[in-house]
């Protein structure tokens, strides 16, 4: 009996309830995280001192590495907040909705993944996806039925619903970047900044690069005429601006983002 | 850092192996459909690695260039079945982790069909190298139900933590907040306008757009999430000029939570009991017998029959 069941690091119930409770949940805020992981310690090592959350899921990603598993930290795309989720290194499929939902739900996803992927701006409509109901797998679905399904997705994180159109949230982003790359690709979309999968982004109108909003942000930080990395032309978007950390009003507005978003593309 | 597999894939169950007929509606595990890219590895052709290593009575490990070759090519068939042994052990790990997510019982014969598929000779210690990584990674133990049967189940070996949710505070502070709104909606007759709930809201140190360690941006999470999972309602009053906004239960507090509920946490913010306020009192009470007569299969028509 053996395997390569130990690597570089150790775990201890302190790690074992964190995986447990980010496999309960799915995909969690960096701020749930740092609450997870401080309730772990408590509850099996209160004494000793927490450590540095990178570090901690480094070793944890370390043992895990031999499972092909990992826990991915990535970057919402509407505001640049960290996420975080234990994905699939290896595998080229949505294995992980697949327990949860039938076949004809699962073909209504990979559906609705096709028509985001293929979009100019990285949402689709509820009403596009809806009429490929009659194109699904399995049991045949009812339109009222398929709005349901949406819903679920959302519920369960793998859908973002923004006036009645449909995106990735970023829990699909993370598990399935690999799946997306693999299975449609030509039409993947790829941040010009970080070369990360692209599903919502601001694009240069002369060359057609484009930058996640968060990238987007960091990039042109402070600059007061933004021009594109690329072909050096005008950027001609509203630079957003995201910062957790600073004490001060974000300055976008509800409405501002609205028009933010249908300048992008 | 990651390891990347030499094709990039995880072994698939392929198409070819036919889907049990009988799991219409029922969820399939793993991976269901035909559409998924069949797993290259299982294109390798598992005779051939094996075979491989089999083979070594043919051919005299020599100093020849041809004895180097084979020996060399047997060095790398060997390894790509470790590998690929590595990488079932690996997804019968992830098999049964979702399976028990579920709290199904796991046959083995669902492991070999849908993972092992002919590694199945190597059964044993396949299932028991999974039941290490499960043990010391997770903390589950993989308890075989009954002999006769082969079904196994995960225990999980940590010690239960009771109400660790709120313990954690993942959710919980969000859902103090939204306690807090659905308590104010209530209590303003069922509706209540934006600027309310704002104005509540400042009074408990939180602002719309500034960041709250707790909430996030609340803005967001009461404009876009919580609307989102219906929780909340958000609509414009009709003839209000300048247009105001205003927010009522969502379908889903009305399954989730209770007139009744919200108003004793109304009653214990103000160190009162709910019958401080008889008509809140009296709507809750309604609200309860209407429950009682519509029972758990006709809930959702209920609560929007409430309205």
């Amino acid at each position: 009996m053996q395997g390569n069941t130990r690597r570089t690091g150790i775990m201890t119930d302190v790690h074992r309830r964190f995986l447990q409770l980010l496999m309960t949940h799915g995909v969690l805020e960096e701020c749930d995280v740092k609450r997870l992981q401080k309730h772990c310690y408590k509850v099996h090592d209160c004494n000793a001192t927490i450590e540095k959350l990178e570090d901690f899921i480094n070793n944890i990603n370390s043992v895990l590495e031999s499972l092909y598993i990992e826990i991915k930290k990535g970057v919402t795309e509407d505001d640049g907040r960290p996420i975080y989720a234990l994905v699939n290194l290896a595998t080229t499929s949505i294995s992980k909705m697949a327990s949860d939902f039938a076949e004809n739900e699962l073909d209504l996803f990979r559906k609705a993944l096709e028509l985001i992927i293929d979009s100019d701006t990285g949402f689709a409509s509820s009403t596009n996806i809806l009429n490929l109901v009659d194109q699904l797998k399995g049991k045949k679905m009812r339109k009222k039925e398929a709005e349901h399904v949406l819903q679920k997705f959302v519920q369960s994180k793998w859908l973002i619903e923004k006036e009645g159109e449909f995106t990735l949230h970023g829990r699909a982003i993370l598990e399935m970047d690999q799946y997306i790359r693999e299975t449609y690709p030509d039409a993947v979309k790829v941040c010009n900044i970080c070369r990360s999968l692209l599903i919502q982004g601001q694009s240069c109108e002369t060359c057609g690069i484009r930058m996640h909003l968060p990238c987007v942000a960091k990039y042109f930080q402070s600059n007061s005429e933004p021009h594109c990395p690329h072909c050096n032309d005008y950027w001609p978007h509203e630079v957003p601006v995201f910062d957790p950390e600073k004490e001060r009003e974000t300055g976008m507005s509800r409405s501002n983002k609205r028009s933010l978003r249908s300048r992008q593309h | 850092m990651l390891q990347k597999p030499e094709s990039g894939a995880l072994p698939i169950p392929q198409a070819e192996r036919e889907m049990d007929g009988s799991h219409d509606g029922e969820t399939q595990p793993l991976t269901a459909s035909q559409e998924m890219a069949p797993s290259p590895l299982l294109q390798e052709s598992p005779e051939e690695d094996l075979g491989a290593v089999r083979e070594e009575g043919a051919s005299e490990p020599s100093l020849t260039p041809k004895g180097a070759r084979a020996l060399a090519a047997k060095t790398l068939a060997r390894r790509r079945a470790c590998r690929r042994l590595d990488r079932t052990v690996a997804e019968l790990v992830q098999f049964l982790l979702l399976k028990d997510r579920k709290k199904s019982p796991i046959t083995r014969s669902e492991m070999v069909k849908y993972v092992i598929g002919d590694l199945k000779d190597l059964f044993p210690e396949i299932i028991a190298r999974a039941a290490e990584h499960l043990r010391y990674v997770f903390g589950f133990e993989l308890k075989q139900l009954d002999r006769k049967h082969h079904t196994y189940i995960l225990i999980n070996k940590l010690k239960p933590i009771e109400h660790e949710e709120e313990a954690l505070g993942g959710d919980g502070p969000r859902l103090g907040l939204l306690m807090m709104i659905l308590g104010l909606i209530y209590m303003k007759g069922n509706s209540a306008r934006e600027a309310q709930v704002w104005a509540m809201l400042r009074r408990l140190g939180v602002r719309p757009s500034k960041y709250h360690f707790l909430f996030g941006y609340p803005k967001r999470l009461i404009m876009e999430d919580f609307v989102q999972l219906r929780y909340l309602n958000y609509r414009r009053v009709p003839h209000t000029n300048p247009p105001e906004c205003e927010f009522s239960w969502g379908p889903r507090s009305n399954l989730e939570t209770s007139k009744m509920k919200v108003l004793g946490f109304v009653a214990k913010l103000h160190k009162k009991e709910p019958q401080h306020w008889p008509v809140q009192y009296r709507e809750a009470l309604a609200d309860e017998a209407d429950r009682a007569r519509a029972g758990a299969s006709v809930r959702a028509r209920a609560s929007t029959h409430l309205w």
